[in-house]
């Protein structure tokens, strides 16, 4: 795990591999990280369940793309009031959209809910895709009262 | 990140399955392979425990549904044990809740499922 401080604030970043057993390492890292910028119990589960969900997507596309080598960078940019986490997948060819509907061996509803869980738990979410790098997941939660 | 699930019959084709840690991709495929085999042996009244449950993700979510269609599709239903805020909180935001039966202790969801039963 990584950490970089500037003016724009403090980054710390982890790298897993793409595989579902390293998804609780991403959720344990958004625990310490939300934990110490005092966000209230509620919010800090709410974010690790937001990162492990944009994880699991992740997955769910190099599974659907055959690509079993690929890794997650999960990046946490801690500012004043203010944590921004992008969850990056190194999938290339995937379509993200698609991949939202997937949901692994289970019914489509796990995709669906996943997208949904993501749009609500966090304050604000936005996806970029590009077929020859992979997909990045940006999210943003501000602390209440700062 | 400890996650276990045990399963016990409870009578009347009635099956309790407590699951305890972290539901998510990596662990809720265990739950699913012992829903099934229930399914399999006939036992289509399902009640799941949630009260151990610290985390639970669309995966564990996505088993849960596939649980109660299977269960329904063969005559029987899928209700479950949650009385851990936290783990409603998930069913209400996604509006699952609309669609579980959700009791709070694994006696009312015995008495639930077995007021289900025909004859």
């Amino acid at each position: 795990m990584d950490s970089t401080s500037n003016g724009d604030g403090t980054a710390v970043e982890l790298k897993i591999p793409c595989e579902p057993e390293y998804v609780g390492v991403a959720r344990l890292m958004i625990l310490g990280v939300a934990s110490r910028m005092s966000f209230p119990y509620d919010q800090v589960e709410d974010l690790r369940l937001a990162v492990g969900e944009a994880c699991t997507s992740a997955i769910g596309r190099s599974r659907q793309a055959g690509q079993d080598k690929s890794e997650i960078t999960v990046k946490c940019l801690i500012q004043e009031g203010k944590l921004t986490i992008q969850v990056s997948d190194s999938v290339r060819g995937s379509n993200s959209e698609a991949a939202k509907h997937s949901g692994g061996s289970e019914p489509p509803e796990g995709g669906e809910i996943s997208a949904l869980l993501m749009e609500i738990l966090v304050d604000e979410i936005r996806t970029e895709s590009d077929p020859t790098a992979g997909t990045t997941v940006t999210m943003v939660k501000y602390l209440e009262g700062s | 990140m400890r996650f276990d699930v045990r399963s016990r019959e409870a009578g009347d084709g009635i099956a309790i399955l407590s699951v305890q840690g972290e539901a998510d991709a990596f662990t809720a495929p265990r739950l699913k392979q012992e829903m099934l085999s229930w399914l399999d042996r006939g036992v289509n009244r399902i009640a799941v425990n949630l009260e151990q449950v610290t985390y639970l993700d669309s995966t564990g979510l996505g088993v849960l549904i596939g649980g109660l269609k299977r269960s329904r599709e063969r005559g029987g239903d899928l209700v479950l044990v949650c009385p851990n805020d936290r783990i409603t909180r998930i069913f209400e935001i996604t509006g699952l809740s609309r669609i579980f039966d959700m009791l709070a202790s694994e006696e009312d969801a015995i008495k639930h499922l077995r007021g289900g039963q025909d004859g």
